[in-house]
């Protein structure tokens, strides 16, 4: 075996044969899957609020009713929502309309109902208003009442000259969810009162309460040439999703090279290597190996998603594999990675010759991450206006074209641009390695604290 | 003897700072080198020229027959200054990692590092973690993780420095074993006494500068041997003694001096003291001292190799 790839062997088994990698593998999916199931999660183990509700004097009559027809209106909308969620789910997974999916148990347990109305209780009823009132009040919105007949809120509605008011106790002063659901239907009741004083029918105020607008999307550049699906915005999500996993996977790779050069160099094994292989067999053999890790990163990500769409969206992941096979996207993913990932590992490492300690790369580091931002800035820009100056002539720049030149894909731009990017960032790819692989070798035998001018100042040298 | 390895007027420049000036010497096939100097006189940065990690900014270096190390680099075996193995890796695996970059198959590798480790008593860690190993015990690895290959050059930068008596003299034995199966050695050290019990010829560095080349006792025969007398004696008395060259009084306490009488070129010291006795001279206690290489090497560069001659210029790494 030639010594690049035994040093290349070395790299990958050194972290692919700790428990550490594969959990940070397995990491990223399990917090993706977390991240989306925390606030459902969230959601659903929301308690709902019992709420009683008063109407102070004759002219607060009828607010009361307006607050239950409320929470009635709102119980509509959200099985609503539910339904339309459950067609959508249907679609995407394939699975037979009415079966209880995932999602329609998602949504059931997202839009379920916040508050109940209960009926209020003889104490509170029944005590003058003012001081004593608030007094019953405050007895049954803490643990001085039983937790069965515990309220979490006590509404109190009148009219004033201005329209329906409220004041309302709640057991915990930062939750404003009764408070806003209150607002809400106040806002609603006096709506229509100011209708109906206008002699405007109720109903009339009623169904135009309850109108939802029903809209469609059409575009020429759907693949029906008319209605937008989402089919057609796919695409540009894997762009984008292509284009964060890229600068992810990229910059994990070469941190690893990073650390694992800074570890060589500081436990002086970088010397013995350089009087058994060439730095520029060193070098190569380290991000290979490396970019065998980030491959399996890679795949492993890949196939955890894969088999989730597959399982849970099989309709969907077939236009996910539609896409990234027939539009080239993969290829163009595969050609971006290679790319990007060379150039980053090849400087980070070098950057790695120089330094014991992390501390060491700040000085350099610093800089680097921070340039680094602007792609992660300027993706989400081309997404949704892929034509902008700033986009095109960022996506120019070689370390930013892999990232941005993979979000802008979907959106066709010209193959004299894409190509010639493409051109530019594996030139400046090459260049890179040459002059990485100078500053490796000085690096590599230099005592000198790093810095940009001892860093530049290697490179014209080369270590000699 | 033919030289395994040749330095001519070989120069290495940091930019303003000269860490090696015009160095030549020889090295012969089979032989026992030691390159002996104070830390920072240029010893690395002549190591790192041999191996070819550094160019020379000017001279010629032949290493087994080739003008750049590298290009010999598997016929060589380099122990650095400051050692280090990756420290998860087991034993047996870091030396046939290292024997296999210079070309000895994994499994052969794996079966010699065994043996090897068994030979030097570390059998029973081959299977620990080198984090887990003592100095001692990293180092005899690391230099097994060196001649695994077995190379016919070996060179140590400082390999005795960190170890405990008891080590050093495995190590001794060690680089002994290298010699005896037919390798160069050239090891760099500061501590003479090292190279006194191993060397068949030393190279003596200060200052960047070569100050002599030769055997051991050539070396010793540079400096001067002394004869200590105590008693109540004259110094002059002392000084007209035969072979005795310069006096220099050490001590002197109710009329009972300490001489040290340096014995010029070709001086014995047992006809002076005969002569001191004949001659009626009160000699209490006598010592006749002949030179250590430390001595020697005070004598012939003006530095003690114990002091430390490293110059870090701005910019530039130190010449170690």
């Amino acid at each position: 075996m030639n010594r690049t790839l035994l040093i290349a062997r070395r790299e990958y088994a050194a972290y692919a044969k700790t428990v550490g990698f594969w959990l940070s593998l397995l990491a990223f999916p399990l917090f993706a899957v977390l991240g989306g199931a925390v606030p459902i999660l969230i959601k659903s183990s929301e308690p709902v609020r019992a709420v009683a509700v008063v109407e102070e004097g004759p002219q607060a009559s009828g607010l009361a009713a307006a607050i239950r027809d409320a929470l009635g209106r709102d119980a509509e909308r959200q099985q609503e929502i539910q339904r339309r969620a459950s067609e959508a789910a249907e679609k995407a997974t394939g699975m037979p309309a009415g079966g209880p999916g995932a999602a329609q148990g998602a949504f059931a347990r997202l839009s379920g109902p916040r508050l109940r109305i209960v009926e209020t209780p003889a104490a509170i009823a029944a005590a003058a208003p003012g001081e004593a009132r608030d007094d019953a009040v405050r007895r049954y919105l803490t643990d001085e009442t039983p937790k069965a007949d515990r309220l979490d809120a006590v509404v109190f509605l009148t009219r004033d000259a201005e329209g329906p008011a409220a004041r309302v106790w709640t057991a915990r002063a930062t939750d404003d969810t009764v408070e806003d659901f209150v607002r809400d239907a106040l806002r609603s009741a006096n709506r229509k009162a100011v209708f109906e004083g206008a002699g405007i029918d109720p109903a009339v105020v009623e169904n135009a309460e309850k109108f939802r607008p029903t809209i469609s999307v059409f575009s020429p550049q759907s693949a029906s040439g008319g209605e937008v699906g989402l089919r057609d915005k796919l695409p540009t999500l894997i762009g984008m999703a292509g284009g964060f996993l890229l600068w992810s996977l990229i910059i994990t790779g070469a941190s690893i090279l990073l650390n694992s050069v800074m570890e060589e160099k500081s436990n002086k094994i970088l010397e013995v290597l350089l009087s058994s292989a060439s730095p520029m067999e060193i070098l190569t053999g380290k991000v290979l190996g490396v970019a065998l890790l980030t491959i399996t990163v890679l795949i492993g990500w890949g196939g955890i998603g894969a088999a989730g769409l597959v399982s849970f969206a099989p309709e969907t992941a077939g236009m996910i594999g539609d896409i990234l096979l027939t539009g080239g996207m993969l290829g163009w993913f595969a050609a971006f990675m290679i790319g990007g990932y060379l150039m980053y590992a090849v400087l980070f490492a070098a950057i790695g010759a120089f330094c014991e300690t992390p501390r060491d790369a700040q000085t350099l580091m610093g800089p680097i991450m921070m340039i680094l931002v602007i792609p992660i800035m300027t993706m989400s820009m081309a997404m949704t206006t892929p034509d902008a100056s700033a986009v095109k002539i960022l996506s120019w720049v070689p370390f930013f074209t892999p990232f941005l030149m993979m979000a802008r894909l979907p959106s066709d731009p010209p193959m004299l641009e894409l190509v010639g990017a493409m051109a530019g960032m594996f030139a400046f790819a090459l260049f890179m390695v040459w002059l990485s692989g100078r500053a490796f070798r000085a690096g590599a035998l230099s005592d000198v604290k790093l810095s940009w001018k001892s860093f530049a100042g290697a490179i014209r040298g080369g270590g000699n | 003897m033919t030289a395994a390895l040749t330095l001519e007027g070989v120069n290495k420049r940091y930019g303003g700072f000269h860490a090696v000036r015009d160095l030549s010497f020889q090295v012969g096939k089979g032989s026992i080198c030691g390159f002996l100097g104070p830390n920072g006189a240029g010893k690395t940065s002549t190591i790192r020229m041999i191996l070819g990690l550094q160019p020379a900014t000017s001279g010629r270096i032949e290493i087994l027959g080739a003008d750049d190390g590298r290009r010999v680099r598997d016929r060589i075996g380099f122990l650095p200054e400051e050692r280090g193995l990756y420290k998860k890796m087991t034993p047996v695996d870091a030396i046939a990692f290292f024997g296999a970059l210079k070309g000895v198959p994994l499994g052969e590798g794996r079966r010699r590092a065994r043996e090897m480790l068994e030979q030097q008593g570390l059998g029973g860690a081959s299977r620990k973690k080198m984090k887990e190993l003592s100095k001692g015990m990293a180092q005899k690895v690391q230099l097994i993780a060196a001649v695994v290959h077995r190379p016919e050059f070996v060179i140590l930068d400082e390999p005795f420095s960190g170890l405990d008596p008891v080590n050093q003299q495995g190590l001794e034995q060690m680089i002994r074993g290298l010699a005896a199966d037919g390798a160069t050695v050239l090891f760099s050290t500061h501590v003479m006494q090292h190279a006194e019990r191993l060397c068949d010829k030393v190279v003596l560095l200060a200052r960047g500068r070569k100050a002599f080349e030769g055997t051991v006792d050539e070396a010793k025969a540079t400096s001067r041997r002394f004869l200590e007398l105590e008693g109540a004696i004259d110094p002059a008395q002392a000084a007209g003694l035969p072979g005795v060259s310069g006096v220099e009084v050490i001590s002197e306490h109710d009329g009972v001096r300490v001489l040290k009488a340096a014995l010029g070129p070709g001086g014995r010291g047992q006809e002076a003291l005969k002569a001191a006795f004949l001659g009626g001279l009160d000699v209490r206690r006598f010592d006749l001292r002949e030179p250590s290489l430390h001595d020697a090497f005070i004598d012939l560069t003006g530095d003690n190799p114990d002091q430390d001659q490293s110059v870090k210029p701005a910019g530039q790494e130190a010449a170690r």
